[in-house]
């Protein structure tokens, strides 16, 4: 939250991709960190349901899916559903426009629909996707600053 | 048509449930049974069940918090920078 002119301002969602998730089951500490110290600043993060299936396959542990319960905990996390047959159908066709896996295409439609970044760490899989519809999808690569 | 009822789908998914008998402190019991009788629960199972759920996702989120104190905190301001400056650059922002 930050306060403007004496009036409160909730920071626009961010929505976290397969890979983010994925390194959060696999208990890589730098990024659960930010992704925590994100949530801490009042930053809504959003996390598809079909992303996190992914993650939790990849990471293939009970661990895994603890952390990705844990996270789904945090104050200001939501979880995004796949509720209906009309989104069902919209997530298919983002599916063939962007070339992406159900998981992260459920991560570029849920962006696309909320105008909102994507928060990655695998910023080179969304070169072209990001592109790929009507409006372009914005991207935010968690990594370390190139030197210089 | 049969007026027999077949299996209903559980739009939750949840497990099916599992019965476990446990000891447990009398005030604890009375609390429960005050929540059914107050209908803010349906049954005291459904109290207890609640409660070690909670206690599940507290336990998550302490995982978490572990993991991330295994973190390198130079690393993490470097990373959050970047973070910071990306969403800074962003069109409307």
């Amino acid at each position: 939250m930050s306060e403007e002119g004496g009036a409160t301002t909730t920071p626009a969602p961010w929505v976290l991709d397969v890979s983010v998730l994925t390194a959060i089951a696999r208990a890589d500490p730098e990024v659960t960190y930010l992704v925590i110290a994100l949530d801490g600043r009042g930053r809504p993060l959003i996390i598809p349901v079909l992303a996190i299936t992914v993650a939790s396959s990849d990471a293939g542990t009970e661990d895994g899916d603890i952390a990705l319960r844990g996270l789904e905990r945090l104050e200001n996390v939501i979880v995004a559903p796949l509720k209906d047959a009309e989104q069902a159908t919209r997530l298919a066709a983002v599916i063939a426009k962007t070339g992406l896996a159900t998981g992260d295409a459920h991560v570029a439609a849920v962006a696309d629909a909320s105008v909102c970044p994507i928060l990655t760490a695998d910023a080179p899989k969304w070169r072209e996707p990001a592109t790929a519809l009507d409006d372009p999808l914005h991207i935010i690569e968690i990594a370390e600053p190139p030197e210089g | 048509m049969s007026a027999l009822s077949g299996p209903t789908y559980d739009p939750d998914m949840d497990d099916r449930k599992t019965s476990l008998t446990v000891d447990v402190d009398p005030g604890l019991v009375a609390y429960a049974k005050q929540l059914v009788e107050a209908g803010k629960a349906p049954d005291v199972s459904a109290v207890v069940n609640d409660a070690l759920s909670e206690k599940v996702g507290r336990d998550a989120v302490d995982r978490l918090r572990e993991t991330a104190a295994r973190a390198d905190p130079a690393k993490v301001a470097r990373m959050m920078a970047h973070v910071d400056a990306q969403a800074a650059a962003l069109p409307g922002r």
